[in-house]
Formats: C-alpha cells, structure tokens, sequence
C-alpha cells in the first residue's frame, strides 16, 4: 500500500473527495425513492467534476457541472415528474439472479483491480498542458477545432439527430389521442 | 502547476469501484430511470479513467481529455433519446418498469 | 443449294418461338397455317439440296469451332450427304402433310396451339439431327427428339394410359441411349473428335485403339452400344415394348414420330455409322440378327390385337426390324430405300387409322366394319398403303422389301431370309384382317356407323398425296430407272477420295448390292397374296361369323395376344427386383436414414426447450449475462499472462 505512504495535499483531497462519491452512489442504491436517486446521481457528477479539476482537466470539469450536474440531473427528475413519480423502488431482494449478479460485479471489480495492481506504472505524468503559455480550455480548443474537427462536427450531428429523435418520441402519436 | 502525487492505480481503483456498483445498478433495479441513471454513472467511470490517463498515462497528452468531451455529449445525447423512450413506453404501458419490456409488439 | 441446308431445321423453329410468343388462345387455322407453310417452305428447300447432290460425290460440310478442350476442338455446323438429303426430303414431305392432317383431327382441342409447338419443336429436332457433323450434336437432338415424343405421347397426359405410356416411352429409350452416350464417349477418348470423318478416318487406318482394347474390339464395342442406342430409338426386340404403347398419343404424332421419322433414326444412326459397323462383322450380325427376330415377333404380335394402331404399332417394329436385317446383312442402300417407302405407306396407314378413329371414335377394331361406304377416300388409300405394306407389286413396299429379302439370301443368311418370308406372309395377313374388319362386311355398332362420316380435305388431301407416294415411291430404285436411288445413295462413298483413304478399303465401300432376282420376286408376292387370302378367307367370307375372339384354351393365339407375355417377363426380370430393391431402400430411409433424423431433430428440440426459458425478453438477464461473459474472458486472459494472482 505504498500510495498511502505520502500523503500530500492533493492525495488528501482525492481521497476524502473518492470517498465522498462512492457514498453517493451507494446511496443512489439504497434510496427506496426514486427522486432521492436523481439527487443522489447529483452528488456523484459533482464530485466526478471536483476529481477532473484536481488532475488539472479544468475544462473537462467544469463541462461535467454544466451538463452532468446541471442539464442531465435536471432532465431526469422531469422525467420522474412526467411518469409516476410516487414510484418507489422495492427494497432490493436477494433473490438468486441478484445474488449472482452482485457477486459477479464483484467478482469483476476484484478482476480489474488485480489487472491495475498488476500493471507497473511510469513515473508520475508530467504537465501535458500546463507548462506552455496557453491553458486548459484553450489547449482542448485547439485540439478540438485542428485535431478533431470532424469527429467534433460528427457529434455536433448526433446531438441534433438525438434532440430531433427525443422530440419526436416523446411526442403523443395520433392513435393515442383518440 | 506541482507535479501531482495522486498514483494512478487509486484513479483508476475509483473508476472499478463506480463502474462496478453502476452495473450492479444497471442489472438489478426495477425503474427504467434508475436503470439510465445507472448507465450514466458507468459512463462517468469510464471518464475518470480518460482523464486520469490523458494526465498520468504512459505518453500524457489531451487526447484523453477530448474523449471525456465526446463522452459526456454522448452520453447527453443518450439520455435525452432514452427518457424519450421511457415517456414513450410509458404512455403505452402505464409502467416504467424494465421488466415490462419484454415484448416487440405493442 | 446445299450452302442452305441449315435454314431447313431452322423453319420449324422459328414457327415454335412464334407459336411460343402467340400463346395459346391462337386461332386454330392461323397457328396451323404458319406452321404447315413454313414447314411447306422447308419441303421445297430439301428438294433443292437433294437434287443439287445428283451430281456430285462426297458430303458438303460447313462446321465453326465451338469449344476447345484441351487440344480438341469441338465444332458445330451441318453436313449434307446424300443420305442426309434423303432424310431431309422424308421427314419434310411427311411432316407437311401431318401439319395439315392434324388442323383437322386435332379440331377444338383445348390445346390445340400447343400441339403444334410441339410439332415444331419435333420437326426442328428431327431435321437438325439429320444434318448434324458430329456425333455430339447429334446426340443432343437425339436426345430432343426423345424429349418431343414424351411429350407428345404424353399430350393427352389427364389420360393415366398416356401419361404412363409417355413414361414408358422415355425411359425404355433412355436405356437405348445410354448405350450410344458410352459408345460416344469411346469414340471421342480414342479419336480425340466428334466428327463423323475423322472418327471414320481413324477407325479405317487402324489408328483406334484405347488402353488395352484393340482397334478392331474397340469398334465392335463402339458399333455394337451405338447399336443398342439405335435399338431403343427404333423399337427393335428387346426394347421393343415402348412403341406400342406409345399409341396412346394423337394419331397424327403417331404417323409422324412413331412410323416416318424419330423410330427411323436409329435405322438412320446405323446407316449414319455404317463405314464404322462394316469394319466389324460381329457388329453386323448382331445388327442383322436383332432385325431379323424383330421383324418376325413383331409381325407374330400384330396378328391378333385388337386395336386398330396396335397393330399398324407392331407393324412399323417389323418394319423397323427388316430395315436393321437389310443393314445388318450389308443391304445398306435397302435398308435406306425401305425406311424411305415404309415411311410413305406406314405414315399413309396411320393417318387413315385416324380418319377412321376421328370418324367412329373407337379404335375396337371389332367395333367397325362395313366403312367403305362411308368413307370411300380412307378406303383406297388404305388400301394402296396395305397393298404397299404387303409387298405386292408394284406398290413401294414390294420394290424394297424384295431387295432386302434378296440381299439377306444373296449375302448367306438363309435363316434370316426365313424369318423375312414368314414376317412378310404375317403381315399381308394382318393388314389385310384389318382392312377387312374395318371396312368390309356389316357394321358391328351400327350407333357409330350411323355417325361415320368422311373428314374435310385437310385430312383427305394428306391421304391422298401419301397414297400416291406408297404407289410409285418404289420405282425410285427399281430396275425401271437403273436403280437410280442406289446410285445417288452410294456416292456418299465417294468421300473417300476426298479423304485420302484408297477405294478399296472397306470403311468407304457402304455394303453391297445385288441384282434383282424375278424367282424371289414371285416368291415374295405369292406369299403376300397368301396372306392376303386367308384374311378374305377369315374375315370377308359371309359364311363365316365375325364375332370377338375369346383366345380361351388357344395357346398360340394367346401367345400373340399378350405379345409373348414379354411385358410380364421383363415385369418379373427387371420391374419385380426393382420394387424389392425400392422396398429395401424406402425401409432404410425410412426407419434408419429418417431415426437418425428423427433423433437428431429431437435432441435439437429438446436442446430448444431446455433453451427457451434463457429468452425472456429480459433485459436486465441478457446484462447480468453479458456481464459475466466478460469476467470469464478477463479472467482467463489475466490468468493466462500469469502473475496476477
């Protein structure tokens, strides 16, 4: 266990905020009621956002707030206003299927945790994008618009075929109104 | 900006961690909404390890941090077309529940 | 004039893709019309080819390179000789005047229109494989024409007689032809060709052999399977048993493709071959042997059947038979001349069996009698093409068959011309019990007698022009005009010149030729007038009673009747053990082959049960499969790298 040998700043930050997030989600879990879960979904994009601006993705992070937090969060729980919202999840029975599906999700954590404790790793990751003059946000601008134009302009489509696709699905059909 | 001291195997340890409990999640709850919520937090397991690798990995650059982007306006896209869905099937079933989606026809 | 020979077949086909696009609600006048003037077209151009030949010696040909296998080339094209201009001139003359007959027999038919593609799918066959090069092309029209008599026995197919008839018909000649295919394939593995001169070429320089065959047992093996090919198409004992039946189809089909034209191309394919069968003297007596029988049992048969076209069917095997007998004895150019009067007179007597079966509606011949008031045209002509049949001079059957019955004693075959005497005593007999039955005495239905009426004259007119031909059609080679046939027929041997091959070798000498002999001529007509006589006797005296023969405790006319019980016997020989054998092979299919199918299917059904409970149409269980898929794979792939754990 040599990461806790040096507990910097940082370290201390990442752990508490580590902590804090798998609380969230076994909360989301937990909770019988369904829009304690979409807040609970909250609290994990935040602090998934907090971990990305420790590693210096600023951007990235603060993306993860706008959309994550603030748009996705928002759009489920109208979701849950919109079918029944007095929806309550049952407390979860050990039944055989769930008792094989949690043993094989952590038989699959202990899996990939093996594989990264395996793995060597190099040495600590220098600054990709800090070190110049330019910042985070301009830095990813700048991949964005000469790297990956097209890939970006790809999904710019997606969003609208998915913004068009979600209007028209939601939309009542005719059939239903009579 | 100091050199971070945060190893990468605790980065990547979080990310089995959400990943595992957002799939345990995926497969056992009842409401389709849950189920997407679940989704949505592999997803953001899934970026974790983007990020962590764009600054810690073996040849650290942005690409990892572009495919975080991607990721989340994906995902975004993906959550609106789903809840569409889900208010789709619900009108037509009067449920939102996964197990009620088990048939082709109406 | 021979550079045309090709558009001859070619008019028939035209009518049948014609025919074929006008569909078959066509008026009946029109659809015969274009078919009986093309054909007609057809006729004039034979003429042309055959007298354009008078003159010269050898065989036109013209061939283009089709295929090249390996270093063989195989062509296609057409080739006239003399006696494929013979055959032209038949089968185009009798064709013409079947077209025009059958516009009246095959009156109101519902398929009339498709009768007469048939026909001119028949007529194109038939011509193209007259003039073919080679023996593969011909073998694919052999094969055409054989398809055409199926269908055309068959035509009637609501009939279970016919459609059984037709089924007959194809697979006896089907075991005939796969004597010809083998003997092609023979010739083409030693001579590398299909043509007909050069295998001919090669047979006669020695240059034949094959692995450890011989050169001369090689065309003997060649000679006798193209035989037995010959012997199916042409109705020869013992595969004789389809042609009978076969009557079950139209009269006019029966004058046109079982008495003129298709039982004549296995004469035809023997004659066509004949410089390969005179390099073997095996072959030929097999070939004389086989026609001799024939001709004499054939001629046994008809004596007593009852149905009127059985027993013209059993006399055109007869007839058949003697024109092998004259091949098989070296009578080459008898055997040709005869398959030209036979078709004349044989064609003639079937068509007249049709006026009368159009006009009385039974073909009993116990059913008919006293027609000659009715019909007086039928009458005679039937009368000039029995008189024809029976050898009595001058009508055209005398001229060739004293040839032959000449030349099979001339050339040492005393029991063989024994065999022709009592076949030709048989069949002035029958044909004249025939002729006396139908047309002499009272009528025995008068309810059919009153309905008997003469046919219009597309059915008389055909009649007519036939009987003149069984008439005169002898004096084509009779001493009269110095033999003129045997001459133009004989220079076909003249390719041997061409060819480089001296005269005297015997592959280009095609047989022999006799003299005619005035003793045998009386001989032959004093016992065709025998015969002739004990028909009157029997069946035109008024003392005696015409009633139907019962055949009870008379061996030798039951004999006659079942035709030697030789379809009970091949029954017992070949039909019997087949059906043994099919039932041994049904019992495997069905208990062994099927339970392992059975078996099979079952496990894969209870596979499925078990199977189906895993679709669930749940979502979530195909995930937490999913899932657990990828564990094992990542599992083993970390156990495989090593160290993890």
């Amino acid at each position: 266990m040599h990461f806790f040998a040096s507990f910097t700043g940082s370290m201390t930050a990442f752990l508490i905020i580590s902590v804090l997030i798998i609380l969230c989600a076994i909360m989301l879990l937990s909770f019988r009621k369904v829009i304690y879960m979409a807040l609970a979904i909250g609290g994990v994009f935040i602090g998934c956002a907090a971990v990305y601006i420790l590693l210096g993705a600023s951007f990235i992070g603060i993306a993860q707030v706008l959309i994550y937090a603030g748009a996705i969060t928002i759009l489920i729980m109208f979701a849950i206003m919109l079918t029944n919202h007095e929806a309550q999840e049952p407390p979860t029975k050990w039944s055989v299927k769930n008792i094989i599906i949690a043993l094989g999700c952590a038989l699959l954590g202990v899996a990939l945790y093996l594989a990264i404790r395996h793995q060597t790793w190099s040495a600590q990751g220098t600054t990709v994008n800090q070190s110049s003059t330019v910042s985070n946000p301009v830095a990813i601008g700048m991949a964005l618009f000469q790297q990956y134009t097209i890939p970006f302009e790809l999904v710019s489509l997606l969003l609208i075929v998915g913004l068009v696709g979600a209007v028209i699905l939601a939309q009542p059909r005719k059939e239903d109104e009579e | 900006m100091p050199t971070l001291s945060i190893p990468p195997q605790s980065l990547l340890t979080l990310g089995v961690i959400l990943f595992c409990l957002g799939l345990f999640g995926a497969l056992t709850r009842r409401n389709i909404i849950i189920v997407l919520v679940c989704v949505e937090l592999m997803l953001n397991a899934a970026n974790i390890n983007l990020v962590a690798f764009s600054r810690l990995g073996a040849s650290p650059n942005l690409d990892g941090q572009v495919f975080a982007l991607f990721t989340i306006t994906v995902a975004a896209a993906e959550i609106a077309v789903g809840l569409a869905l889900l208010l789709a099937f619900f009108r037509l079933r009067q449920s939102s529940e996964v197990k009620d989606m088990n048939q082709n026809k109406l | 004039m021979a550079a045309y020979a090709w558009i001859i077949p070619l008019l028939p086909l035209v009518g049948y893709i014609f025919l074929l696009l006008l569909g078959k609600k066509a008026p009946e006048g029109f659809v015969a019309g274009v078919s009986t003037i093309l054909v007609l077209i057809g006729l004039g151009l034979s003429l042309g080819v055959f007298s354009s030949l008078a003159g010269t010696d050898g065989a036109v040909t013209y061939t283009w390179k089709w295929l090249s296998i390996g270093s063989h080339n195989i062509d296609v094209g057409f080739q006239v000789t003399h006696l494929n201009a013979l055959m032209l001139v038949v089968v185009s003359l009798v064709s013409t005047l079947v077209f025009l007959f059958s516009l009246g027999y095959m009156h109101k038919d519902e398929r009339f229109s498709v009768f007469y593609q048939y026909l001119n799918l028949f007529v194109f066959s038939m011509l193209a494989l007259v003039i073919s090069p080679n023996l593969l092309q011909m073998y694919i029209f052999w094969e055409m024409v054989g398809l055409c008599s199926y269908l055309l026995v068959g035509f009637w197919y609501f009939k279970p007689e016919a459609a059984l008839a037709a089924k007959k018909s194809f697979i006896v000649t089907r075991i005939g032809d796969v004597g010809l295919f083998i003997a092609i394939i023979l010739l083409f593995a030693s001579t590398g060709s299909f043509d007909f001169n050069t295998i001919f070429q090669a047979a006669a320089s020695g240059k034949i052999a094959l692995g450890f065959i011989s050169g001369s047992g090689l065309i003997t093996l060649t000679a006798i399977l193209a035989f037995i090919g010959a012997v199916g198409k042409s109705a020869q004992f013992p595969l004789h048993v389809w042609l009978p039946d076969a009557m079950e189809g139209p009269t006019p089909v029966s004058a046109l493709i079982h008495a003129a034209t298709m039982v004549a191309a296995g004469v035809y394919l023997v004659a066509r071959l004949y410089p390969l069968f005179e390099l073997s003297q095996p072959a030929l007596t097999v070939v004389a042997w086989i026609g001799g029988v024939t001709a004499l049992l054939a001629s046994l048969m008809a004596l007593t059947q009852r149905d009127i076209k059985r027993v013209i069917a059993y006399s055109t095997v007869s007839q058949l038979g003697y024109m092998m007998m004259a091949l098989g004895v070296g009578g080459y150019v008898y055997g040709v001349f005869h398959l030209m009067t036979h078709a004349f007179f044989k064609a003639l007597l079937f068509l007249a069996a049709g006026s009368i079966i159009h006009a009385i509606d039974t073909q009993d011949l116990f059913d008919m009698g006293g027609l000659r008031k009715k019909m007086p045209i039928t009458f005679w002509t039937f009368l000039a093409g029995a008189l024809a049949l029976s050898g009595i001079v001058p009508f055209a059957g005398f001229w060739s068959k004293d040839d032959i019955l000449t030349a099979t004693l001339k050339s040492g075959h005393p029991v063989l011309y024994l065999f022709g005497l009592i076949a030709a005593f048989c069949t002035a007999f029958y044909i004249f019990r025939v002729f006396f039955l139908t047309f002499a005495g009272k009528p025995r239905d008068e309810k059919r007698y009153e309905h008997a009426h003469e046919g219009s004259w597309v059915m008389t007119l055909p009649l007519i022009v036939l009987a003149v031909l069984a008439t005169i059609a002898g004096f084509f080679n009779s001493p009269l005009n110095g033999n003129a046939l045997e001459k133009y027929l004989l220079r076909d041997a003249g390719d041997a010149v061409v060819a480089g091959i001296p005269t005297t070798s015997p592959a280009y000498l095609l047989g022999h030729t006799y003299p005619a002999n005035v003793g045998l001529m009386a001989l032959s007509v004093a016992v065709g007038l025998a015969g002739i006589g004990l028909a009157a006797w029997r069946y035109a005296n008024k003392n005696r009673e015409i009633t139907v023969p019962t055949g009870e405790g008379n061996f030798l006319y039951m004999l006659s009747y079942r035709k030697f019980y030789l379809d009970e016997i091949y029954y017992a020989i070949v039909v019997a053990p087949g059906k043994v054998l099919a039932k041994i092979s049904d019992f495997v299919d069905r208990y062994i082959i099927d339970g392992i199918v059975v078996v099979v299917s079952r496990l894969v059904y209870v596979i499925g049960l078990g199977l189906k409970y895993t679709q669930t149409g749940q979502l979530q269980t195909y995930g937490a499969a999913t899932m657990l898929g990828l564990f094992v794979i990542l599992a083993i792939a970390l156990f495989r790298q090593g160290g993890v754990f």
